[in-house]
């Protein structure tokens, strides 16, 4: 239990110290939808002083596609249903209203929220929802319910109880590295390692419970597998050269990687639970950056084999070989969209370096950035917004752009250099969830 | 039955009356996430830097001027027997960094190569690329570029 105490104390400290990305919206669409998130009623006799609404209102104004109220701006501050009168919110040419309260749960810790979504133009609530959360994470309880209000109105999944990993590296000469884990939003970031030597291409397991990641501590690059909750480290099987890049199957039953053991640099598959390598491709150019398709069948990669840098695409089961890119003379670092009809993937045009988009039928272009050293680009589970490591002042930084291009953004961080951004999948409540041991132990009795 | 539960059942009759929107329940994602440090340290830099190799761009083979570099190499560890090496392959900080670290190593191993060609002992020689990963030069331009795409041959 100290020792409990002890790890969140650091964390919470750690915070301080360590500089938090914050996302600031440089461009956004034009006719953003308008929402207003009521201030929630607390029905608790010591209410917290964060504001649910606040983060509920910035969580979805940070991609662009919505505008919030602040509270200041609204006419009447409804508590429920029956209290909202449409006429104040046609006034102010709102699209969405939100109204709920917030009570005790029955355990200790435990919050309750209800809430409503309505339609403000057909004056219809469109949704009741309940979320629950811990009233000492407050942040999480406001992501659930921002990804429930997103969903409700854009029909994709919210993306705000996801996470983002980096590498953040200290800016003296030597150093250190820092792999990292925060919020989309830069908040609640933690540090999962460190190391005086290079960390390099975190990837997220599919069940968003390790990352994967390379790592220079015994002085050559290694691959290393890492429980989020538990911190249980794993080094992979290593080879001679280099071993990099790995990347989950959908399952997590394999890894894509690196390997150099066979004198030039080719994919391999690794199995997790027996410790094996099994090689892939086979060619005398640089084979690398794999990234699995989402139904498992596919992997796409970068080769020189062609003189360039280029995209190709394998067909795990009978090793069939397709190249996919034919304009420019770089392009490398490709990612599936989640539907796998498309990848993301740094491409070279006029000796800068952008984040593109390509659909793999139809073999369209379309250049996404207007950055010059733009790489490691990694898309949101719901395949709406890519965050990109970029150059700016000098300086290795996050940004962003929405998959439509409408939307840019930059995470700034005040120390450091930035890099390697994985997003990760859609997260559940696990059981390692202390909310959810909660509520796990009460339905034991 | 809790109240929580009881609030549910009375939600959903409500809702079954009134045939109003569906009601969901979602639970907040948290976590404690755990830090690991490594136990790595520094050692000092007791390493003698016994030359660089520079590169072109996205290239890995060797100018006329590297090949007489590495030749007198060969011949130096050649008279020393004891002598070990280690190359370290590096890039500048266009491009991807995983590409970068393959490129790195084609460069380190086109000079663990031609010394092994030339008579060294595979045994004697280590190769390890950092990619863009330890750059010389901050800077993005063509001068800090250029001393960034090397290969360093290190004494062991």
């Amino acid at each position: 239990m100290i020792n409990r105490i002890c790890l969140i104390l650091l964390i919470f400290f750690s915070s301080f110290l360590i500089a938090q990305l914050r996302i600031e919206i440089t461009e956004g669409i034009t006719d953003p939808i308008r929402i207003a998130i009521v201030p929630i009623s607390w029905n608790l006799q010591d209410p917290p002083r964060e504001y649910l609404n606040q983060i509920i209102s910035s969580d979805l104004e940070s991609f662009g596609e919505f505008e919030a109220l602040s509270t200041k701006e609204m006419l009447s501050l409804p508590k429920n249903e029956k209290e909202i009168l449409y006429r104040d919110w046609k006034l102010l040419k709102v699209d969405y209203l939100v109204v709920g309260s917030a009570s005790q749960g029955e355990m200790p810790e435990e919050v309750i929220v209800n809430f409503s979504i309505v339609n403000v133009t057909r004056e219809k609530v469109i949704q009741r929802s309940i979320s629950s959360g811990s009233i000492s994470y407050l942040n999480s309880l406001a992501h659930v319910i921002s990804d429930r209000i997103y969903k409700e109105i854009n029909g994709l999944p919210g993306i705000f109880s996801t996470k983002i990993s980096y590498i953040n590296k200290e800016n003296s000469t030597r150093g250190k590295y820092f792999l990292k884990v925060a919020d989309i939003d830069g908040r609640n970031d933690s540090v999962l390692f460190s190391s005086v030597e290079p960390l390099m291409s975190p990837d997220w397991s599919s069940d968003g419970r390790s990352l994967a990641y390379v790592s220079f501590e015994e002085g050559t690059s290694r691959i290393f597998i890492q429980e989020l909750y538990t911190g249980k480290r794993k080094a992979l099987k290593s080879e001679k050269g280099i071993n990099s890049s790995p990347n989950w199957s959908p399952t997590d039953k394999y890894l894509s990687a690196v390997l150099s053991k066979g004198d030039n640099p080719d994919i391999y598959l690794y199995e997790v639970k027996k410790n094996t390598w099994k090689q892939l491709t086979d060619h005398i150019g640089i084979d690398t950056e794999p990234d699995w398709s989402p139904d498992g069948r596919k992997i796409i990669f970068t080769s020189n084999r062609s003189g360039s840098p280029q995209i190709y695409e394998i067909t795990v089961s009978s090793r069939k070989i397709r190249r996919k890119t034919f304009e420019g003379t770089y392009n490398a670092r490709a990612r599936y969209t989640p539907d796998g009809r498309s990848f993301i993937f740094v491409h070279r045009r006029e000796g800068l370096f952008h984040i593109a988009v390509q659909n793999l039928r139809t073999g369209k272009l379309r250049i996404l950035t207007d950055t010059q050293l733009d790489e490691s680009p990694t898309i949101s589970p719901n395949g709406k917004v890519i965050i990109y490591a970029t150059k700016k002042d000098e300086k290795n930084i996050l940004a962003g752009i929405s998959i439509d291009g409408k939307t840019r953004f930059v995470l700034p961080t005040s120390s450091g250099e930035v890099s390697g951004p994985s997003w990760s999948p859609l997260l559940k409540a696990f059981d390692w969830s202390p909310l959810q041991r909660l509520i796990n132990s009460r339905r034991l009795f | 039955m809790s109240l929580f539960q009881e609030f549910l059942v009375i939600a959903a009759i409500i809702c079954s009356f009134s045939g109003c929107a569906s009601v969901s329940v979602d639970r907040a994602v948290d976590a404690t996430i755990v830090s690991v440090v490594s136990e790595t340290q520094y050692s000092e830099a007791d390493a003698i830097e016994e030359g660089t190799i520079y590169f072109d761009y996205d290239k890995y083979d060797l100018s006329a001027s590297a090949i007489l570099e590495i030749r007198e190499l060969a011949n130096a560890m050649k008279s020393n027997l004891s002598a070990r090496v280690r190359i370290e392959g590096h890039c500048d900080e266009r491009g991807t960094r995983e590409y970068n670290l393959a490129l790195g190593e084609k460069r380190a191993n086109a000079v663990s190569e031609l010394l092994r060609v030339n008579g060294v002992a595979s045994s004697k020689l280590t190769t390890v690329s950092y990619g863009e990963e330890k750059p010389v030069a901050y800077g993005s331009n063509e001068a800090a570029w250029g001393k960034n795409r090397r290969a360093e041959i290190k004494v062991l």
